[in-house]
């Protein structure tokens, strides 16, 4: 217990360190709005990451693609499952109602009728299309007035921000699951497998869209910083985008230059004398992939690089 | 009699609002469907060569998107500091660069855009979109599109899942600019090597 307490009092500390840097740094990167005041350490461990990735992850994710749906559908929806705890907690904490009825009924529908979790029941039409809903303490936090503070890049776990980084601390001390775990004596290898498949899973889904994204890219780091700021404002606030940023802000006719209209005309005029048609009696096949058709689904909570 | 008389007067003027906005919402749907069926028929076809179907992309985005529009708001604040030569340079290689780096992708698409709501927020379309991927998964998408002063519309943006695609544009820009010391030059120069390579 005293160790316990031990344990809270130092990440308090961290606490208020953190949310002092991060008033701070806010106040200074204001103008560039990237809040990344420890860009080259992040850089290099994105880098790391990236060769990690390379070398480790991927390759076992393309391994898990390999697997036929049964075993591995199960076993991803079980280790959904066991984040059921420290979401409904979080949800709770929030006072989310919609996030607790989600969360709730999503269990009880997955461990009755899906068979103790194996079968993601609830996501179908029969059962109300239940949005998988999860909630971190880095929500928490953020609903509760905590700013996101420096962007952070962890080693393995990937984008995240001094809040988020906090947050993924506490819900892995405090998760019940780890409690039940450590009371019935069950091994570390046994406590990890629900993080590792749900990594490997995560992984797995963005294996095209983030080679896609990376071939694509000038700057792979800049672009990943984005879209988790992005993807953890939306998750947050459920807003769309950011009022700062919406496009609504800015009215079309500030845009419109007429001497840039002219020369984007000339180049619309001079491609279209080049135009091609396209043979109506060509056949066409499909290789089943749109582009980025692999972007995880709408209820997915974060876009880390590696769960 | 005259609350009669107004109301009539009310009428007059709100139904015709009602049909031209709703006529404008089914039109913007429209809009997004076609553009689907137009990819297929012009850039999925596997039997296009690259460069036949880097032209039909490169008409289909100059005619479907506000270029001007998104290529001033990824550049950001730099974009009133360019004459106007650089600011014609940076439209002409970022449009390559949309070209070679989006046109390869549709390769052998095969697909359907399904409009599913539009919402009218100031000038803007809010078109919610399912892409019903034959044989993959379903994406959903939002576009912000508008109409132009000559009734066309135009795509702004493409959101996915709360991500905009202009705002992680824009990010990844500023961020090569701020680390180039040849500032918006160095960003062309690394988007025409992108585009060659």
């Amino acid at each position: 217990m005293v160790e316990l307490i031990l344990k809270y009092n130092k990440m308090l500390l961290i606490f208020v360190i953190s949310a002092f840097i991060s008033f701070n740094v806010e106040n200074a990167e204001a103008t560039e709005n990237v809040n990344d005041p420890f860009e080259n350490v992040n850089r290099n461990i994105f880098k790391f990451n990236n060769n990690l990735d390379d070398y480790f992850f991927k390759p076992v994710a393309k391994g898990w693609r390999k697997i036929p749906d049964i075993p591995r559908k199960p076993l991803t929806n079980l280790a959904t499952t066991a984040k059921t705890p420290i979401s409904l907690a979080n949800a709770i904490l929030q006072l989310n109602k919609q996030s607790i009825g989600n969360i709730i009924g999503r269990f009880l529908i997955n461990m009755t009728f899906g068979l103790g979790g194996l079968f993601d029941v609830a996501s179908t039409d029969s059962f109300g299309n239940i949005p998988d809903t999860e909630e971190d303490f880095g929500q928490t936090l953020a609903v509760w007035g905590v700013p996101d503070g420096p962007y952070v890049m962890l080693p393995i776990f990937g984008p995240s921000s001094v809040r988020d980084a906090f947050g993924l601390g506490v819900d892995t001390i405090t998760n019940p699951l780890s409690f039940g775990y450590r009371m019935s004596g069950i091994g570390l290898e046994a406590r990890l497998s629900g993080p590792v498949v749900r990594g490997v899973s995560t992984r797995e889904k963005y294996l095209d869209y983030l080679d896609e994204m990376k071939e694509g890219s000038l700057d792979f780091y800049a672009t990943m910083r984005s879209l988790y700021r992005q993807k953890r404002r939306k998750d947050i606030s459920g807003e769309l985008e950011s009022k700062d940023l919406s496009l609504s802000m800015l009215p079309i006719e500030t845009f419109e230059d007429e001497e840039l209209k002219s020369d984007a005309k000339n180049i619309i005029t001079t491609m279209k004398n080049e135009n091609v048609e396209t043979k109506s009696d060509m056949t066409r096949y499909y290789n089943g992939v749109l582009p980025s058709s692999n972007y995880p689904g709408f209820n997915e909570s974060r876009v880390n690089l590696i769960e | 009699m005259s609350y009669f008389r107004n109301f009539i007067i009310l009428a007059l003027f709100i139904i015709p609002i009602h049909s031209v906005s709703d006529e404008k919402i089914e039109q913007s749907k429209y809009f997004v469907e076609n553009l689907g069926k137009e990819v297929v028929e012009k850039v999925s076809n596997v039997n296009l060569t690259e460069s036949e179907r880097n032209v039909n992309f490169r008409n289909l985005y100059l005619n479907s998107f506000d270029n001007y529009y998104i290529s001033r708001f990824v550049l950001g604040r730099y974009w009133k500091n360019l004459d106007s030569k650089m600011r014609k340079q940076f439209v002409e290689s970022f449009n390559d660069y949309i070209v070679a780096t989006y046109a390869p992708k549709f390769k052998g698409w095969e697909g359907t855009f399904q409009a599913v709501d539009s919402l009218i927020e100031n000038n803007y379309y809010n078109v919610k979109m399912n892409v019903l991927n034959k044989d993959g998964p379903t994406l959903k998408l939002m576009w912000k599109i508008y109409l132009d002063k000559n009734k066309n519309f135009k795509i702004l943006d493409v959101n996915i899942d709360g991500v905009s695609m202009l705002v992680t544009q824009r990010a990844e820009f500023m961020s090569v600019i701020k680390n180039n010391p040849k500032g918006v030059l160095g960003l062309i120069e690394a988007m025409d090597k992108k585009t060659s390579g």
